[in-house]
């Protein structure tokens, strides 16, 4: 079974590379031509994405930390599993981050010419030093060289903390956004990523095996299902608390946002897939002892999870950007990029699924290459 | 029979018609006529002069008047004779005068050589009320030139900045296009260049003064703002930056108005040193009728708004 669900997430890995060639060679050639993100909805698919994986990353070590840093004997052997995701993430909200820069050769000013009152820069920094942080406690971890890291692993989880909350903050400072200016964000995304952190290793286990005592993994997913029971419980109440007070407040733009999300065009992106895929189904299979313990419905739910996280992302992002700071702003002048209805592009998907693919796939190569899973993956397999 | 009675109107209606129609006119002329005479010192202060019938020193000093433009320029060279930290450049724009011919927005571009998808000064039109009592109001909204900018902060790499004009500045080989001062601004007063040209896809007219053989080699020529020569290349800069309007910077620092007054057909659009407070500016942003866009935010714009 292990072998099969591998195999088929080769395949779709390289698939998701080949059709992402296409949006590099675009963006590499033409720029940001082709992208549908403009001047008012000026984030898009790829800082939505880069949101999603950075929490991954963040989320990945949060968990690894049970392992590494609190010792807790249930996580025994699943710390490795967590620190080579963020590992492997991280670059990949990099690389989409990147790719949504005007000028990405200049990168190197953000290390060079920084403005730390900027979160941009902050960010920048953090996330170069938490790569580096995570980088070395993988290293520490394969080699065997345990000295120092429980320091590390804790330099690393404030880091994870500081990064979850700085991109909350990175849109919460923005007076000038109703929808954006809340101070619920950094304090929403810190939970939000230990929950797609708990998603992914969800799936790690449920696809994998991961830790090769039988009885000892059944707890473990047991455990690790009704976490993530909570963490969904907590998700949706954050959600009910963003929405209803948005539409209490009968503010202009707080209500016009909120209306948006969950009854405009997109409203099925939030009711089916944010909430019903993300929240709801896995919610109810996972609560429950009997499927919970099932390996690949288990490792199915973490799936679904994600999804939900990440479109949850793009919830946050668009709409809210998508509404105008002055009304006949767009009709005044009008061209390419100016509009505040986004879909993203043909050449936006392309990337993001080369990314996506590009990420699984370097997850597959390490589990079957990188010494640190040899002798385990062999008895989990 | 019936049809071609259908389409003609009786040769009697038609000349009621045009009597009718003179008469109003004539009517309307004096009506005019009567305002002016009646009120001629206010209306030679804001309004353009009248054609000159007759050699310039023909006529007496009096009876000269001066346009707002003329005034404006003499009071900026005035202004650039002072040191800069005692300027306050500011804007002002009248909305009772503007008519929304976009003559503003059309300049600016022109003048920074603006690609499609980039707008440094849009018109927004708005309309309101409710038939048969309805107006309409035109708001050109270029950069506030905020004392308190939210984009400067969200910057990374200090590319944005007020300069030492007191005018919000891009900083384009700086500018890592991450468009972070784009979600600051509550003003959307920035865009973003995509890379685009006007004459992409258009027929190619060898030798002509349109298509892309001609056209398209002007669109890549220099621009000039902040008083730098920049070629339009694919990867360089202000392609894949944040851009907006900076006062016509270059045009100041060469003693002229920036390109949106001088073409302002409503003389709507003022522009000058609030610091000097004998300037046109100065007297008009202490009008009771001021007032600037989102004051709450607490951004503190340098345009300001008489409605």
């Amino acid at each position: 079974m292990t072998r099969t669900i591998k195999r088929v997430l080769y395949v779709l890995a390289v698939v998701a590379v080949v059709l992402g060639i296409y949006g590099f060679g675009s963006r590499l050639l033409f720029g940001e031509r082709d992208v549908n993100y403009g001047s008012y909805v000026n984030w898009g698919l790829w800082v939505a994405m880069y949101l999603f994986f950075a929490g991954l990353a963040a989320g990945s070590f949060m968990v690894a930390t049970l392992d590494y840093l609190f010792e807790i004997p249930l996580f025994k052997g699943t710390g490795k599993w967590a620190l080579w995701a963020t590992v492997v993430t991280l670059p990949a909200a990099l690389v989409l981050i990147g790719f949504d820069l005007g000028h990405m050769e200049r990168i190197w000013k953000v290390y060079l010419q920084p403005n730390f009152s900027s979160l941009l820069a902050q960010l920048v920094w953090s996330y170069t030093t938490f790569l580096v942080v995570a980088l070395a406690t993988l290293g520490r971890v394969m080699f065997g060289r345990l000295r120092w890291l429980k320091p590390v692993m804790v330099l690393g989880l404030a880091i994870a903390i500081f990064v979850s909350g700085g991109v909350g903050a990175l849109l919460g400072v923005n007076a000038a956004r109703v929808s954006f200016q809340n101070a619920m964000l950094p304090a929403q995304f810190p939970v939000l990523n230990l929950a797609s952190g708990i998603a992914l290793l969800l799936v790690m286990i449920g696809f994998f095996g991961v830790v090769a005592d039988a009885e000892r993994r059944t707890r473990l997913m047991r455990v690790l299902s009704l976490a993530m029971v909570v963490l969904l419980a907590v998700k949706a109440y954050f959600l009910w608390v963003d929405y209803s007070q948005a539409l209490y407040s009968q503010t202009l733009e707080a209500t016009a946002v909120a209306e948006q999300v969950l009854f405009g065009p997109y409203w099925w992106a939030f009711w089916i897939l944010q909430l019903g895929l993300g929240v709801v189904v896995p919610a109810i299979v996972l609560v429950m002892p009997s499927t919970s313990r099932r390996g690949p419905l288990a490792g199915l739910m973490g799936v679904f999870v994600l999804v939900g996280l990440a479109v949850g992302r793009t919830s946050i992002i668009f709409p809210a950007l998508a509404f105008p700071e002055f009304e006949g702003l767009v009709e005044a002048f009008t061209g390419p990029h100016l509009g505040l209805d986004y879909t993203p592009s043909l050449m936006e998907w392309s990337v993001t699924v080369g990314v996506l693919g590009m990420a699984t796939l370097a997850y597959l190569v390490g589990m079957d290459r990188l010494p640190l899973f040899k002798p385990r993956t062999e008895v989990a397999a | 029979m019936v049809d071609d009675q259908r389409g003609r109107l009786p040769e009697v209606d038609r000349r009621r018609f045009l009597q009718g129609l003179l008469g109003t006119g004539v009517a309307a002329a004096l009506a005019s006529y009567e305002v002016f005479a009646v009120e001629p010192a206010a209306v030679a202060a804001q309004d353009p002069p009248a054609a000159p019938t007759g050699p310039m020193t023909a006529l007496s000093s009096d009876t000269v008047q001066v346009d707002v433009l003329e005034r404006m320029r003499v009071e900026l060279l005035a202004a650039m004779a002072r040191p800069v930290a005692d300027r306050r450049w500011v804007m002002v724009i009248d909305l009772r005068k503007c008519v929304g011919c976009h003559a503003c927005t059309i300049a600016c571009v022109a003048e920074n050589k603006l690609p499609p998808g980039v707008v440094y000064r849009p018109v927004i039109e708005e309309e309101f009320g409710t038939y048969p009592n309805v107006g309409r109001r035109f708001i050109p909204r270029p950069c506030m030139q905020c004392d308190n900018p939210p984009c400067v902060p969200v910057c990374p790499v200090n590319a944005t900045f007020k300069n030492e004009d007191g005018v919000v500045v891009v900083d384009y080989p700086q500018c890592i296009g991450c468009r972070a001062c784009l979600t600051a601004c509550p003003y959307s007063a920035r865009t973003a260049d995509f890379n685009h040209v006007y004459t992409a896809g258009t027929p190619v007219a060898q030798d002509g003064i349109v298509g892309q053989d001609t056209a398209g080699r002007y669109e890549l020529l220099p621009m000039f703002e902040y008083q730098e020569a920049r070629p339009r290349e694919h990867g360089e800069s202000p392609v894949g930056n944040a851009r907006k309007c900076h006062f016509c910077l270059h045009r100041i620092k060469a003693g002229e108005l920036p390109a949106c007054v001088t073409t302002c057909i409503g003389r709507a659009t003022l522009f000058g040193d609030a610091n000097d407070p004998g300037s046109l500016v100065a007297q008009m942003i202490a009008l009771p009728s001021v007032f600037r866009l989102k004051e709450e935010l607490g951004t503190d714009p340098r345009v300001f708004y008489i409605s």
